[in-house]
């Protein structure tokens, strides 16, 4: 327990309990702590959750799996929360034993693990110097360190109710989650403090075992005296016993063990624990009290004899000195890119003016688009030429003869507009990101240019960001020559590009107008920019081809265009423009 | 209910398997309709044994095992251990062997590895012969040669059973008695115990197979809260112990759902109390409404003079008790001119998430049907608030 003391607090969530984590934070916002114990969450569906750290929402990362966690949190990690079912105990844990270097404790919080895990766990676990509080445990708490569980409770009065900020001498120990609770309660209401206090879980084979708990105990600086809740079934109580008559275990223990009542039922009751249920007269409460007793325990039969056995104490009344939490609600929305602070906009976490005076058209966008303030020169260079290169390619596209067609029909300038813009998808406008999601692929997957082509194929598809009507590879497209010419060169040894022309030299050998187009050529170059300059990880990328950032760029550039389109239509003013007879052709 | 017995044809079918043994039994199930089920046995040659398998204790002195009944004589037999109420039945072909060769054999997981426990002379009063077991603790990957030798089993044999064991969450296993000649087992009885938590991970058996037996038939209302507690990732858990007892509980938490059931022994009312039960892992509204429900249905139709409701439980760390009270009140409510018609007191001691909402909810309610014993918070001791109790029961 001295070293769970001193270890760094840095905890991992296998799945997501919000009450848990919740209860987790507030506890220790409310010691003081200066930095958000817990890191990332694994869970899927979601790609952060919000929380409060004291009075101020913030978001906790959600990962699909512990290997796309990064590696420095991995690295960090010393404690981890189980939340999900009981049949991803096993397979979790095993894997986070080998992913997590510095893995310490943990709590495993589902009922109905199968006991043969629990064992597989318990060895592996002591193979890697892990404490396991669990399984169908409410988990760990070393009182002013650490909260690891639903352990004081889930809802901030609680935790002050227990009195548990501060550290005292008396060591809590249960096999029951309730009681726990309970134990904690009549420890500090007796003006005594908690050393620490473990769930041990129902179950019949804790991975850590009562007379393991009972070692902690007594190897504890802290710990003067040791309080225990345990129950009739499984033997556990009998390694206690060996446990003080062979004197590694002298501390003084105040012990209750449930389930007398057990006497009353025809056939031998199984209770609500896994591991409440006496087979043999062994197992039973009075066995195992006698057993405890002869051993020098205090054992107590009637549950309230543990206060006057635990001695003299004056009751505690003032609530222990925290950090304190009042009301608070979660926001309806959070955002990254702008609000107000004291009554100031601010943009991206600056001032609205200073990122104003600060940055150029084409640094601004791009820092909007990413959510981040940009400041390198080349990408916001690259940015500029796209804006440019993208804001019109003539009256006769899709999404600008919407935009006229609509304009003539009278409509005003945001309707026309947005009918250019609705145009945007598959077959207009949106190569760029489809491009972009190809040529990240085609550098993950390690093919050859060759191979990928050929899947592509068989897959049905045509490659967006290859062919064009017009140019060919013996006619080359003078606005690609200029973006690779300028552009090119970057640290990660351009590795989007040279993947999208050497799947251009594959294509252009089968037909001569597969060359790389524009579309493919900003996404490929975008890639190796955000790459080399902003050291973005696929993941980051990935992220952006998700939500379509590629397509903003198309967006934010053609708009201009559109609207050029709109005021230029305006200014003829030609009235509607519709079909005529010879442009349809009507099959009956 | 994590360890759980196997029906004996479902542990024979396993157990045969594995060990490359020709296994004959049938399994019949009384709810359904007998005479196809009863087609493969009655055509045998053979004389049968017809046992009753619903994981029974001492099914031979209690006359659940009818032996060398004739194939003609089959139906009157099943139906005559039917009519004890019992539902599930297995038959076998009688083997003819001398009670000198029936062995004795147990293997039982252990966190550290298996205690095996054998006796050449088995049979049906094993329990007082308790002197002749041999007692072995075997770990994972040891050999046990005195073993296999002392219980007539080839290594190849034990091998498989200690596979099976745990291959199939097998957390205990007694052939009790078997017979070995030369290489060969016949398994007379089987008695297997898995640990219910491995259904996922297991294809032998099922949750149909499971038998586990509580000494007496069971009510509508534990049937109920069984049905619940499978459907619900909440654990839910109702026996009746006294159908006209005074005291009737109806508590959160593994834990302290014991300690009150103590207390009240402990002060010396055990017979006074009427069931046990618990409530635990945040359960929803509807089913603690479900719950309460059955725990009245019981409480109203006790002939005790006096009736107390003890609604309690620990300081919960996650479950909440606004909700759960919720579904607690409206059941309460349903019935609540009936209690008062009874005159019966209800005591309250819980905390938890939201217990202020909650214990405030509940003391309203209980007022206004003149149903208040007392309320009381996590200030108030779990046992205190069960003395009190006890007190309105027994003397109010």
């Amino acid at each position: 327990m001295d070293n769970f003391r001193k270890m760094p607090i840095s905890v991992i969530c296998l799945g997501s309990h919000p009450g848990i984590i919740q209860s987790m934070l507030d506890y220790h916002y409310c010691l003081g702590q200066e930095d958000i114990p817990i890191m990332a969450i694994i869970g899927s569906g979601r790609k952060q959750e919000r929380y409060f750290w004291g009075h101020s929402e913030i978001v906790l990362p959600v990962y699909r799996e512990l290997s796309t966690v990064p590696k420095e949190i991995r690295d960090s990690v010393t404690c981890l929360l189980h939340v999900q079912s009981a049949r991803r105990v096993l397979s979790g844990l095993t894997e986070a034993f080998k992913t997590l270097p510095k893995l310490t404790l943990v709590n495993v919080f589902a009922e109905q693990v199968p006991e043969a895990h629990a064992i597989t766990l318990a060895q592996l676990a002591k193979e890697h110097n892990i404490t396991i509080a669990g399984p169908a445990s409410v988990g760990l708490l070393l009182p002013g360190v650490l909260k690891l569980g639903a352990i004081g409770g889930t809802e901030y009065p609680q935790l002050v109710a227990a009195r548990i900020f501060v550290l005292g001498d008396t060591a809590v120990i249960s096999t029951s989650g309730g009681m726990v609770n309970e134990l904690i309660h009549i420890v500090t209401g007796s003006g005594s403090g908690v050393s620490f206090a473990m769930a041990l879980g129902g179950d019949r084979n804790p991975i850590t075992t009562p007379a393991e708990a009972m070692r902690l105990a007594q190897t504890d600086s802290q710990t003067k005296r040791i309080v225990y809740f345990g129950e009739l079934g499984g033997d556990d109580e009998y390694r206690i016993a060996e446990l003080i008559k062979e004197g590694t275990l002298t501390k003084p223990i105040v012990a209750y063990i449930a389930g007398s009542v057990a006497e009353l039922f025809p056939e031998p009751p199984q209770f609500g624990h896994a591991k409440a249920m006496a087979g043999s007269e062994a197992e039973t409460a009075a066995a195992k009290k006698t057993a405890l007793r002869e051993a020098g325990a205090t054992v107590v039969d009637v549950f309230m004899d543990i206060v006057s056995a635990l001695g003299e104490s004056s009751p505690a009344t003032e609530p222990q000195e925290h950090r304190q939490i009042t009301t608070r609600h979660k926001r309806l929305l959070v955002s990254r890119i702008s609000g107000e602070v004291e009554g100031d906009v601010q943009l991206l976490g600056q001032d609205l003016l200073g990122v104003v005076n600060g940055n150029t058209v084409a640094g601004l966008y791009l820092s909007m688009l990413l959510g981040q303030p940009v400041k390198a020169s080349k990408l916001i260079e690259f940015m500029d030429y796209t804006l440019r290169l993208l804001i019109d390619h003539g009256p006769y596209v899709a999404g600008a003869v919407n935009t006229a067609i609509a304009a003539r029909a009278g409509k005003d300038l945001a309707s026309s507009l947005s009918a250019g813009l609705l145009t945007i998808g598959p077959r207009f406008g949106g190569a760029i990101n489809s491009a972009a999601g190809v040529w990240l692929e085609g550098v993950q997957s390690q093919s050859s240019a060759k191979d990928f082509v050929v899947s592509f194929r068989s897959n049905g598809g045509i490659i967006p960001g290859i062919g064009h009507k017009k140019y060919r590879i013996d006619v080359p497209d003078p606005r690609v020559v200029k973006l690779i010419s300028t552009f090119s060169g970057n640290s990660n040894d351009d590795r989007f590009l040279s993947f999208a022309r050497s799947v251009e030299s594959v294509t252009t050998a089968k037909k001569g107008n597969l060359i790389l187009n524009v579309d493919g050529t900003v996404a490929a170059i975008m890639l190796d920019l955000l790459e080399s300059e902003l050291y973005y990880t696929q993941e980051r990328l990935q992220e952006l081809i998700d939500i379509e950032f590629f397509n903003a760029l198309f967006i934010a550039s053609r708009s201009v265009g559109l609207m050029a389109h709109y005021l230029d239509q305006r200014r003829h003013d030609e009235g509607l423009l519709r079909l005529s007879d010879e442009d349809v052709s009507y099959i009956p | 209910m994590p360890r759980q017995k196997l029906s004996e044809y479902r542990a024979k079918v396993i157990l045969n398997q594995a060990l490359n043994l020709h296994y004959q039994g049938w399994q019949i199930d009384g709810t359904r309709e007998l005479k196809p089920q009863l087609k493969g046995a009655s055509e045998t040659s053979n004389n049968l044994v017809i046992k009753v398998d619903e994981g029974v204790k001492r099914r031979f002195k209690q006359g659940l095992v009818l032996l060398d009944i004739m194939p003609e004589d089959l139906e009157k037999g099943i139906q005559s251990l039917l009519r004890k109420g019992y539902r599930y039945l297995i038959i076998e072909p009688m083997l003819a062997h001398d009670p000198h060769e029936e062995r004795y054999l147990s293997l039982s997981m252990h966190r550290d590895g298996l205690i095996c426990r054998y006796t050449s002379s088995g049979g049906v009063d094993i329990e007082s012969q308790a002197t002749d077991i041999k007692s072995l603790f075997i770990r994972p990957g040891q050999q046990a040669h005195e073993l296999a030798k002392g219980a007539g089993l080839t290594q190849q044999q034990l091998e498989t059973m200690r596979n099976l064991m745990a291959d199939n969450y097998v957390v205990f296993l007694e052939l009790n008695p078997y017979v070995s000649r030369e290489g060969n087992l016949y398994l007379l009885d089987a008695a297997v115990e898995v640990d219910d938590a491995a259904l996922f991970f297991v294809d032998n058996w099922k949750a149909v197979d499971l038998r586990s037996h509580i000494g007496h038939e069971l009510t509508i209302q534990e049937r109920l809260v069984q049905e619940l507690d499978a459907s619900s990732p909440a654990s839910l858990k109702l026996s009746v112990l006294n159908p006209n007892g005074s005291i009737f509980l109806l508590l959160s938490g593994g834990g302290a759902s014991v300690v009150v059931a103590d207390e009240i022994q402990n002060q010396g009312f055990g017979k006074e109390l009427a069931n046990y039960g618990e409530y635990s892992g945040n359960p929803n509204t509807e089913e603690t409404y479900i719950y309460t429900k059955a725990v009245l249905q019981l409480l109203l139709r006790s002939q005790a003079s006096k009736k107390v409701l003890f609604i309690g439980g620990a300081v919960a760390n996650f479950t909440d008790i606004a909700k759960t009270f919720a579904g607690v009140m409206q059941a309460i409510e349903e019935v609540a001119d009936k209690l008062q018609a009874q005159k019966v007191k209800i005591f309250v001691r819980r905390g938890g998430p939201h217990q202020e909402k909650g214990l405030a909810a509940m003391r309203t309610l209980l007022a206004q049907y003149n149903l208040l014993g007392m309320v009381h918070g996590p200030k108030t001791p779990l046992t205190t608030a069960v003395d009190e109790a006890l007190k309105e029961a027994i003397y109010g």
